[in-house]
Order: C-alpha cells, then sequence, then structure tokens
C-alpha cells in the first residue's frame, strides 16, 4: 500500500489557508511526491469559512479524499464541522492556547508561536511547519520552499519564517501520528499547476495573442495567468467593460488576423451569447473558456458545476456550427487548448472549451510533457493565393463549407464580413438563394469538423456495467471504478472530452458493449445523458448526479453505483 | 492618387431616397480621398442600424456587427493590428443607446479609432421610436404623448469623459463634414463626429429646413479647439443655434501606443518564437 494521505486546512477567509495549503503542496512537489490540492471557499475576502483539501500520494491523483488523515484547523468552526471527516488514526492540529491535547485533537497555539516568530502573519508558516513534521517530512522540504518564497524579500522576512517553520516542528516534537510516511528525496515528478494555469499556458503554446475579459469567478484566474506573459510574448490582455464587449473584441481582434480567447463562467457566457452568434454567422474563428458554476443568475459564484452543457450546445439563436470539449485532466486540458484554436481556424468556427470552478481552482501535477507544437497553420490566404485578388469572396460556396479566409488591409483582396445574411462577397443580402446557400455552407463544415471528433477515453471498456461522464469528473470516475472493481463490480469508465460535434458512431460502439451505463455529472438532470439518448438512442440506466456545488468524492459515485447494482 | 470615385461602389443602397446618411457617406469618400487612402488600406466597422450599412455603400474592408457592439469590435481589430486607420459608423440608437457603456469605454481607452455617429434623433431601421437624443415630448407611433426622457448630449457627455477630439457635423455641410472625418482620422487618439443627420422618413421635426436655420460653423468664427470652456459652451446649443465644426481637440496618447508590447509594431506583424514560448511553458 502507498502513500495516500489527505491533510485538510480550514479557517476563516483572509486567514491564508490558500498559503499554508501551498506551502505543503510545494514542499511535497519538491519531494518527488504526487498531490491535488482542492479549494472549498465562499464569495466572501475577510470570515466565512473556507479550506483546502491536500491530498498526498506516490501515484498521480486527479480526485479528492472524503478521509481527512490530519486536519488543520486555525478556528473552532473548522473542528466543529469537519471532525466527522477525520478517518481512523488521524488526528486534528487546532490552533488553540488552551492546551488539552487528547488523542485526536492536538493543541498547538500556532498564532501565538507565530508572534513570537515576529509576527502573526507567519501562522501560516507554522501550521505548516508543524504539519510536514507529522507528517515525516524532513525539516529541508520546507525550508527549500520558504527560501525560494521569501527568499528575496527584505532582510528578516526569510529568517522570520524560518523560525516561525521550526518553532511549528518542535510544537508538534513526539507526537504521534498514524499516517506518517516516510518521504521520498526524489525529484519533482513533473509540474505543479493549477487548472487555470494549464490552460492559460495552453493557449500561450496555441499562439493566442489577444485575450478579453471581464472579471468572473472562476474563470478570472486564466487571464491572470495569461496576462503575467504579456512582457514576454506578442500577446496583450485586455479587461474589457463587460462579456459583451471582452467577447466582440476578441471577434474584432481574430478578425483582423490574431489568434484570441475570451474566458468566463455561465452568466458571463449568456452575456456572450449574442457574439457567440456573430462569430458563427461572420466565421470568425474564436476561443471561449467557459468555467462553469452553479447557476441560475448568480448561483453559487465558487463553487463547481457541470451544468451548462445544454446551454452551450444551443446558445444564441438558430444553428450554426461550433465545438465543444471538455477536458478531463491537466495535460487535456493543455492539449485542448491547442487543438481548440487549431479547430477555430481551421474550420471558422467558435470553439467553446468548458472547464468548472473545481479544475480551474485546484492544484495538481501535470507529469507529461507540455509540448508546444512544432507549427502553427493559420489557414489564412493572401494575394499571391489568389487567381484575382479584386474578386476575392469571403464568403464563397465551397464543398466542405470553409470558404478561404484573408485579413483584411493585407493586400488588394478586400475582407466584407457582415453578421447580416450575406452573400458570397459579404455583402448583406435577402435572397432565398443566398439565405440557403449561406446556411448549407455553414452546417456542411459539420461533416469536416465530425471527423475530427475523438472517441472519449475509456478505462475497463469491456466491462458489464460503465461509468459515463464529462470533463473534469474524469480523475474522480476512474477512481471510483477502481474502487467498484475492488469491491467485485465489473465496472469500467468512458470520459468524453470532444461533446460537440458529437462522436456518435464511436459512442454507440462503446456503449454496446456493456449492458448497462450509468451517468456520473454534476448536474441535477443528466445533461449528457439525454444528449448520449438524443445522438445515440442508448439510455443510461441510472445518474450519479451531484449538484450542491462541492466536487464528487470517488466513493459517493462508487457507493451510488454499487446500490443500483444491488437492486439491478 | 486615390480619388473619391475610387470608393464609388456598385452594391445597391438601401437607404430612403433623401435620407442624410447620402451626405455622410460622401463625405466619407472625400475625406479618405483627401488622405489618399485606397479602399484596400482601410478597415470599417459598424453595428446595427441605417447608419450602420454605411460600409456596404462605399468600397472598403468593413465588419457589420451587433447592434451597440461595433466599438468593441473595433478596439479587437485595433490591437490586432494598429496599422489599420479604422473608421466606425453607429446610430444614436446603437451607440449612444445600446451600446452607450463601450462608447464610455472608448473614450476612456483612448482607443484611435474615428467614430461616426449618425445622429438623427430617431430609430430608422426599426421604423421611428424615439432615440437616446430625441428631443423630450418628441412624438412617435409608441411614444403617443412624447418621449418621456430628456435627451442626451453626447458632444457633452465625451468632453466630461476627456475625450480628445470631439466635433459636431451635419449631413447637409458636406465640405465641414469631410474635413471633419480627415482631421478624426489623422488624429492620434479617439475621435467622436457627432453627425446631425435628417431622417427623411421618421423624423419630421428636424428636418433639412430646420436644420439650415440653426447650424453654424464655429471654426471659422475664431473658435479655437484647445479651449475646453469654450468648447463645453459650444457642446450645449442655445439661442435655437447649434455650433457645428471641431469642438475640441488636445493631444492625448492612444489606446495602442500606451502598450509596451506594441511598441515593437503590431500584434499581428510581431514575431512568435516557439522556442521561447516551450522555455517559458517549461519554467512556469
Amino acid at each position: 500500500m502507498g502513500i495516500d494521505v489527505t491533510v485538510k486546512i480550514g479557517g476563516e477567509a483572509g486567514q491564508g489557508i490558500q498559503t499554508v495549503g501551498e506551502l505543503l503542496a510545494r514542499a511535497c512537489y519538491q519531494s518527488g511526491l504526487y498531490l491535488m490540492a482542492v479549494n472549498d471557499f465562499e464569495s466572501r475576502i475577510r470570515g466565512g469559512h473556507s479550506f483546502m483539501q491536500l491530498r498526498i500520494s506516490d501515484r498521480p491523483v486527479m480526485a479528492p479524499d472524503h478521509r481527512v488523515h490530519l486536519l488543520i484547523a486555525l478556528n473552532e468552526r473548522t473542528l466543529q464541522t469537519h471532525r466527522s471527516e477525520i478517518a481512523e488514526g488521524g488526528r486534528v492540529l487546532f490552533d488553540s492556547e488552551a492546551g488539552g491535547s487528547d488523542q485526536s485533537v492536538l493543541h498547538v497555539p500556532v498564532t501565538k508561536l507565530a508572534r513570537e516568530a515576529g509576527g502573526r502573519i507567519m501562522a501560516n508558516t507554522v501550521a505548516a511547519g508543524a504539519c510536514l513534521a507529522m507528517l515525516g517530512a524532513p525539516d529541508k522540504a520546507l525550508e527549500q520552499v520558504l527560501r525560494q518564497r521569501f527568499g528575496d524579500k527584505k532582510t528578516g522576512v526569510l529568517e522570520n519564517n524560518l523560525k516561525a517553520a521550526k518553532s511549528g516542528v518542535e510544537a508538534v516534537a513526539g507526537v504521534s501520528f498514524d499516517w506518517a510516511f516516510q518521504w521520498p528525496d526524489k525529484a519533482p515528478a513533473g509540474k505543479l499547476l493549477s487548472g487555470a494555469r494549464v490552460l492559460a499556458l495552453g493557449a500561450l503554446a496555441a499562439e493566442c495573442r489577444f485575450a478579453a475579459f471581464y472579471p468572473m469567478s472562476p474563470a478570472t484566474d486564466v487571464m491572470v495567468n495569461l496576462s503575467g506573459f504579456e512582457t514576454q510574448l506578442p500577446l496583450v490582455v485586455e479587461q474589457a467593460e463587460g462579456e459583451i464587449a471582452a467577447v466582440n473584441m476578441v471577434i474584432g481582434a481574430s478578425f483582423a488576423g490574431v489568434r484570441a480567447m475570451t474566458a468566463t463562467s455561465g452568466g458571463g457566457f449568456a452575456l456572450m451569447s449574442e457574439g457567440l452568434g456573430l462569430a458563427g454567422i461572420t466565421e470568425t474563428p474564436i476561443v471561449i473558456i467557459n468555467s462553469q458554476r452553479p447557476g441560475p443568475a448568480t448561483g453559487l459564484p465558487t463553487r463547481t458545476a457541470q451544468a451548462d452543457l445544454r446551454f452551450m450546445l444551443h446558445a444564441a439563436q438558430d444553428d450554426f456550427p461550433r465545438f465543444i470539449l471538455a477536458p478531463g485532466s491537466l495535460e487535456s486540458a493543455f492539449e485542448t487548448m491547442v487543438r481548440a484554436f487549431a479547430l477555430a481556424d481551421k474550420h471558422q468556427v467558435p470553439v467553446i472549451v468548458a472547464t468548472d470552478q473545481y479544475f480551474n481552482d485546484s492544484l495538481a501535477i501535470a507529469d507529461k510533457t507540455l509540448e508546444v507544437p512544432e507549427h502553427v497553420d493559420r489557414h489564412i490566404v493572401g494575394d499571391a493565393d489568389m487567381e484575382d485578388p479584386a474578386a476575392y469572396k469571403r464568403f464563397v460556396f465551397t464543398d466542405s463549407g470553409v470558404s478561404p479566409r484573408a485579413l483584411p488591409c493585407n493586400g488588394r483582396a478586400l475582407v466584407m464580413v457582415s453578421g447580416n445574411e450575406h452573400q458570397e462577397d459579404g455583402h448583406i443580402s435577402e435572397r432565398i438563394s443566398d439565405r440557403i446557400g449561406q446556411m448549407d455552407k455553414r452546417q456542411r463544415k459539420f461533416e469536416g469538423m465530425q471527423k475530427e471528433m475523438r472517441a472519449p477515453e475509456t478505462v475497463y471498456p469491456d466491462s458489464r456495467v460503465l461509468l459515463v461522464g464529462w470533463g473534469s469528473t474524469a480523475g474522480m470516475i476512474r477512481e471510483s471504478v477502481e474502487m467498484l472493481r475492488d469491491g467485485g463490480v465489473d465496472a469500467g469508465a468512458v470520459c468524453f472530452t470532444d461533446i460537440w460535434p458529437f462522436p456518435e458512431t464511436e459512442v454507440t460502439e462503446i456503449l454496446d458493449r456493456c449492458q448497462r451505463f450509468y451517468m456520473v455529472e454534476q448536474n441535477a438532470t443528466a445533461q449528457l445523458g439525454w444528449l448520449i439518448r438524443e445522438r445515440t438512442g442508448r439510455k443510461f440506466a441510472q445518474a450519479v448526479l451531484k449538484y450542491d456545488g462541492r466536487p464528487f468524492f470517488p466513493l459517493e459515485i462508487a457507493d451510488k453505483v454499487k446500490a443500483c447494482e444491488e437492486v439491478s | 492618387m486615390v480619388e473619391a470615385a475610387d470608393y464609388q461602389c456598385d452594391f445597391e443602397n438601401k437607404w430612403c431616397p433623401g435620407c442624410g446618411n447620402f451626405g455622410i457617406v460622401n463625405a466619407m469618400k472625400d475625406a479618405l480621398a483627401a488622405l489618399d487612402l485606397p479602399p484596400e488600406k482601410v478597415l470599417l466597422v459598424s453595428g446595427i442600424g441605417q447608419a450602420a450599412k454605411t460600409p456596404h455603400f462605399l468600397k472598403c474592408n468593413f465588419f457589420h456587427g451587433l447592434h451597440g457592439r461595433a466599438l468593441a469590435v473595433a478596439t479587437g481589430a485595433k490591437i490586432a493590428n494598429h496599422d489599420i486607420p479604422v473608421l466606425v459608423n453607429m446610430g444614436d440608437g446603437d451607440c449612444y443607446g445600446e451600446g452607450g457603456n463601450h462608447f464610455l469605454a472608448a473614450i476612456r481607452r483612448n482607443i484611435d479609432v474615428t467614430l461616426l455617429v449618425h445622429d438623427n434623433r430617431v430609430y430608422g431601421l426599426t421604423k421611428g421610436q424615439a432615440s437616446p437624443t430625441s428631443d423630450r415630448g418628441f412624438v412617435t407611433r409608441i411614444q403617443a404623448e412624447g418621449a418621456r426622457s430628456d435627451p442626451m448630449n453626447p458632444v457633452a457627455l465625451a468632453l466630461s469623459q476627456g475625450a480628445g477630439f470631439v466635433a459636431r457635423g451635419y449631413c447637409g455641410s458636406k465640405e465641414q463634414l469631410g474635413d471633419l472625418i480627415r482631421q478624426g482620422l489623422e488624429y492620434p487618439g479617439f475621435s467622436l463626429i457627432d453627425i446631425l443627420q435628417v431622417c427623411v422618413s421618421f423624423n419630421h421635426v428636424n428636418t433639412y429646413d430646420w436644420y439650415r436655420e440653426r447650424v453654424f460653423d464655429i471654426n471659422g468664427n475664431g473658435h479655437q479647439p484647445g479651449d475646453l470652456q469654450a468648447a463645453m459652451k459650444y457642446a450645449h446649443p442655445e439661442g435655437g443655434r447649434i455650433p457645428t465644426g471641431l469642438i475640441y481637440r488636445k493631444e492625448t496618447v492612444p489606446f495602442t501606443q500606451r502598450i509596451p508590447r506594441l511598441n515593437a509594431g503590431p500584434l499581428l506583424g510581431q514575431k512568435y518564437d516557439r522556442d521561447k514560448v516551450q522555455g517559458l511553458i517549461q519554467g512556469a
């Protein structure tokens, strides 16, 4: 049995829970361990109750665990709320000067020790020191992280933090902890990244040059990460005056020739709907990240959901082709972004990348190299590619539905584009032949787009029952399948990344091999389940649904499927 | 040399006979010819409305987008390729109603585009409803008792927000208007030309005759465009007279010059170094 330990750090917003979490995560990462850190916070800057759940393992992990082995309670409320989650042999490290530790709750005067080391602000470092010491980490694990983090700060900061870490370590000296483990001394397993960061890196690799956004949780971090590269690369990130402006700026930038994107969440995506349609009818390539959260309206701003699938499929009036891709891992998210921009350019359509709060805000390790493509094909034509540039028609009828795309002010060819229905040269037209011709031309793209679609990834595809999900839940579903198999259920997993155009043939083939399949989705109605029904005629047996805004635990999924299996 | 006739386009015009837009299109052609800009070197961006159809009626590159959103599209295009001269055609409903927020943001950014607002104080495309610049009491089929809101004053609004180039033109003064558009295009920064425009179908109050009695040129009468106080005075017509011309102009730093990255040239043309990106991702 390998290492699989979960630490939960809880307190008020503003207490620095994320700082403790990040210190721990970095210390684990640099020792060569795998980890996943999930953030759970309220929509407020101070107060309330927030926590970060850090799962540490010697194998790759892509799901949170329901068991807590070590709870760091920075306040009383954390202790009361999460005490029941403590696994057997687990302990609580409670910030208290009261003393009176018992078998499970260990009172450590974290804040007092921080003050003694130089300031209350270092309570995070004291807590991290104590926590790592209990887990059996060598002192240098945290020391190295602190040196990186505070090494360039003014004198005294690093020294005080080292002192704080040491006092944390000493405070738990001699305390026994069943879940302590032998720490490896290896090189980091890959790259420690948040979902938001990996999406930004993917955009860079795809040669995205312009991004516009309006701040909205949980999408803002994608743009925060992207803007960090503005000074180093040909890239401009602009905070727009609203989501409508953001998507229209992106369309303008793409029309003028640069790859462009925006990132938002459901409410902002709703505002972008008309722009999405504009990209559709003007055949302007754009990429929109929709980081989902529960709705409708403001819903739960800092929580997670997969409840916009139907909306993304149908947003904006009338029919037009679009791609919807929903990555299920860090590596897949990077690759999906690269693909999204390539597909947008090739087919001249909008591409929606669906993620969610859980994916964007969680930290994990990407252990495959994030490879920038050797070549970026823009699918753009110039005068030299035309017999007569003066006769260029942006929306000329073609068999594939894709017309050669020239850029404005880039030669003699005039590029004329209208969001009204238009004739081949781009001028508005209400002629029936133009309407039918252009509509059919756009719809014809589906055929080429369909060929780009990949089958969902499968695990144990020949199993009697299959668990089917999409996007960020891939890690939880895979782990739940392992649990089910350990419990004697012949189960496999089907995890969708490519959702639209729907890969009908491949999905039908996969589903026809099992006896029955269960949908696993973070929404209230099994949105993908009904899409599968619509596109393949295959109907799910039951659905495991969670829409409370919190990510699934693998055990939850396994338990529910097991219960269904027992009655069927 | 580029001639106004080079902008001649054979696409069938869809405006009413006598529409004030004809004067605006002709003034645009004169301005572009005066700057020696051939059609393939210019980008027109428009929203939705009768005014927004303008790009279809002269030869050019254009993006005819959504109601209210032309300035956002133009901003994206300008950031992507700031060497392109960009003209934006919008109506009063389009720009000041649906697109009001983008109008304010364009002034704040000082995005280097020239905005022509075809301000006919009525909705034409949707057949005659009151617009943000209609007078209170302006009677329409739907505002049978007259418009209930007061009109906004776009020129005063732009001045109050620090716009660096603010002009008021009139569709019936082609020479003056052409000259204002030329100056707007030459101005490095955001330029607003609010154009008093006649709608022969739906506005029977603000007619050619009505304007002819009221408009007068301020630049020929000694107004110094650098004088903000005088500009504010001219922004508010009084005594039944409407001042037209270049109301205000000051030196500003256009948006794309505020982005150090763009000093190296248009974003579109900058070199993308794959190995550098790979290195940055490796180190991220």
